[in-house]
């Protein structure tokens, strides 16, 4: 008994602080020079794509972000953890190729004047690129336990609602959708960040409701559900995607949510009688909805046949496939397509929607398929990261985080390639966007924190100590 | 200007080369990291994990990895021994049934708590969940790479 209740005191300290002893990171440092070297071959392509010479095109900005990279590298080899050593390359790769293009793009399409100087796109990018490595090395660093995340479940699906909510009332509407909240000089889209509120909830919830939804009880028609009280949050999940839809007019956000909802029910449950009834649902809910929406109908119409108006509604994605075309196997090199076509962009909000297509003309098919490749990496990292957690809330965790952004990626380009209806979400990492940067650092931090071994064990579920209680007393 | 167009086309064939020599490199690492999950010999459906013992037998601190049917008791022909006045000769057995662990108690004296609750015959064991045996406190645990 003595020997239990001594450590209790001598734990609380080095927890907070954590014994300081540095762990080389060798897998990390090979990759992050192979990165590096990478983005400086790159941006030598773009320099003779631009200029015509043979030079570092912006060197400074390169540099900063090289830096900015090798330092949160070494903040981790210092800080000692073992953590995921593949993560900080990977997204560190995107955010160098997201600095390339934004670049490379008409520097006046985003403009920061701060004082006297005017920062163009590149330079605002590349001040967000840094932010986030700041975030996602700071969480991965310092978050040592999930209790705020575990315990709190319900407070954050009050406040991703709240979230929802405040955009629609104060929000302000910007290329027909209310996504947009301002506060301030500053302004950012909240629906980025309930996108992880809603897989912390989603983790809390089906983690503690598990065993429950895996038992079926209740029998309608040929298929076999579990109880109906525990479907509730299903149908409320449901309700709030097509809310989405109809009020904020967000169609990407709601198929990400709803998808992410989904496999992680899957992943869960393992029944796939709950991801056949949720697929139903939802392709009930669409269809209902593309005849009574015209937002969502255009949408679909422009998916199916963007050649039946191509200088109004099905431009952009007609712009995207011709910029595809035009990259052909090996693209045209960085800096050579189509910067401006008749003083215009050929492909209207390239840097926030179109990322995509703007460097598969550049770096054409390979590079794509590259691009692609690097997504497909980050979410078998998060699965993987699931697969070996120690409890199912940090196995859902680190699975939906990892979905979340993949997800995400897999959307935009199959709207940009004309595989799904375009939607206006994100190309996470190389989007233009602070709070899509922000977020999505906030998700690798998360990945990195869970990944590490030596993180704090799950805490004793509920109910366990009141049980104690009544056994110690009952022994004395 | 030829050879500068040339140097432009290797500066641009070497930049995509190394995005697939970037990729090959994380892969060969996912690859390894794989194997080294699938070699592991503690691969099984799941651990169970001795929180607290105040007997001493099993050891606090200890995890047993589980087979699908886990008997738990005071005899010494259950698979884990719990040495515990509190608990009986047969008092519990823990199976694995599709894709979930239950629990199920096997009319012990003092019943079998999962998270505080007293088991009525079976009941659904998710990975965390803690099992109490008398005043034996286990928790279910993935197996883990360690």
């Amino acid at each position: 008994m003595t020997g239990a209740s001594r450590p209790a005191a001598r734990v609380e300290l080095p927890r907070i602080l954590g014994a300081i002893r540095p762990r080389p990171r060798w897998t990390e440092t090979r990759l992050l020079a192979i990165a590096a070297l990478a983005l400086i071959l790159g941006s030598i392509s773009l320099s003779a794509g631009l200029t015509g010479r043979l030079a570092l095109y912006a060197p400074q900005g390169l540099a900063i972000y090289l830096v900015a990279l090798g330092l949160a590298h070494l903040a981790q080899v210092l800080a000692g953890r073992r953590s995921d050593e593949v993560l900080l390359p990977v997204v560190g790769l995107l955010g160098g190729i997201s600095l390339l293009l934004m670049q490379r793009l008409p520097q006046d399409l985003v403009t920061l004047e701060l004082g006297e100087t005017v920062l163009g796109l590149g330079e605002v990018q590349l001040v967000w690129l840094v932010l986030a490595i700041v975030v996602a090395t700071t969480l991965g660093i310092v978050v040592r336990s999930d209790s705020w995340l575990r315990r709190y479940k319900y407070t954050w699906a009050a406040a991703g609602i709240a979230l929802l909510l405040l955009t629609f009332v104060f929000g302000s509407d910007v290329a027909g959708q209310r996504l947009t909240l301002r506060l301030g000089p500053f302004s950012g889209q909240p629906s980025e960040l309930l996108k992880v509120i809603l897989v912390v909830f989603l983790a809390g919830y089906l983690s503690e409701n598990r065993p429950l939804l895996i038992e079926q009880d209740t029998r309608l028609g040929p298929l076999r559900l579990p109880p109906l009280p525990y479907l509730a949050p299903m149908v409320a999940m449901w309700a709030i995607a097509l809310g989405i839809v109809v009020v904020q007019r967000d169609l990407g956000a709601a198929l990400l949510f709803y998808a992410v909802f989904l496999a992680l029910v899957y992943a869960a449950t393992g029944r796939l009688s709950l991801v056949v009834i949720g697929s139903i649902l939802f392709f009930v809910g669409s269809a209902f909805m593309a005849n009574l929406f015209d937002h969502v109908r255009a949408r679909v119409d422009i998916w199916i046949d963007p050649f039946a108006d191509p200088l109004g509604a099905g431009y952009q994605v007609v712009q995207s496939l011709h910029a595809f075309a035009r990259g052909g196997l090996l693209g045209t090199g960085l800096g050579e397509g189509l910067p401006l076509v008749g003083g215009r962009l050929p492909i209207p909000e390239v840097h926030t929607d179109f990322p995509l297509a703007a460097l598969g003309e550049e770096l054409g098919l390979v590079g794509v398929i590259a691009i692609l490749g690097l997504f497909f990496v980050l979410i078998e990292r998060g699965l993987r990261i699931g697969a070996s957690a120690a409890d199912d809330f940090r196995a859902i965790l680190a699975t939906g985080l990892a979905l979340v952004v993949g997800v995400q990626a897999f959307i935009i380009a199959g709207g940009n390639l004309k595989v799904l209806p375009l939607t206006g979400v994100t190309l996470p990492f190389i989007s233009y966007g602070g709070s899509s940067l922000l977020v999505n650092a906030i998700v690798v931090g998360l990945l990195l924190a869970l990944s590490d071994k030596g993180v704090e064990p799950p805490p004793p579920p509920t109910g366990v100590r009141r049980w104690r209680d009544r056994l110690r007393r009952r022994a004395a | 200007m030829d050879g500068l167009l040339l140097m432009v086309w290797v500066i641009r064939l070497a930049f995509l080369a190394l995005l697939y020599i970037f990729l090959a490199r994380v892969v060969r690492s996912l690859l390894r990291d794989l194997r080294a999950a699938a070699r592991e010999p503690g691969a099984s459906l799941g651990r169970l994990f001795v929180i607290e013992s105040p007997g001493g037998d099993p050891e606090a601190g200890r995890s047993f990895d589980l087979d699908a049917i886990t008997t738990l008791g005071r005899d010494v022909n259950n698979a884990i021994v719990v040495e515990d006045p509190f608990a009986s000769g047969e008092h519990a057995v823990l199976t694995y049934r599709g894709r979930s662990w239950y629990v199920e108690d096997l009319g012990s004296t003092n019943g079998t708590f999962v998270n505080g609750r007293a088991v009525a015959a079976v009941a659904p064991l998710g990975f965390g969940d803690e099992v109490s045996i008398g005043q034996v406190r286990l928790r279910l645990e993935r197996a883990r790479p360690s």
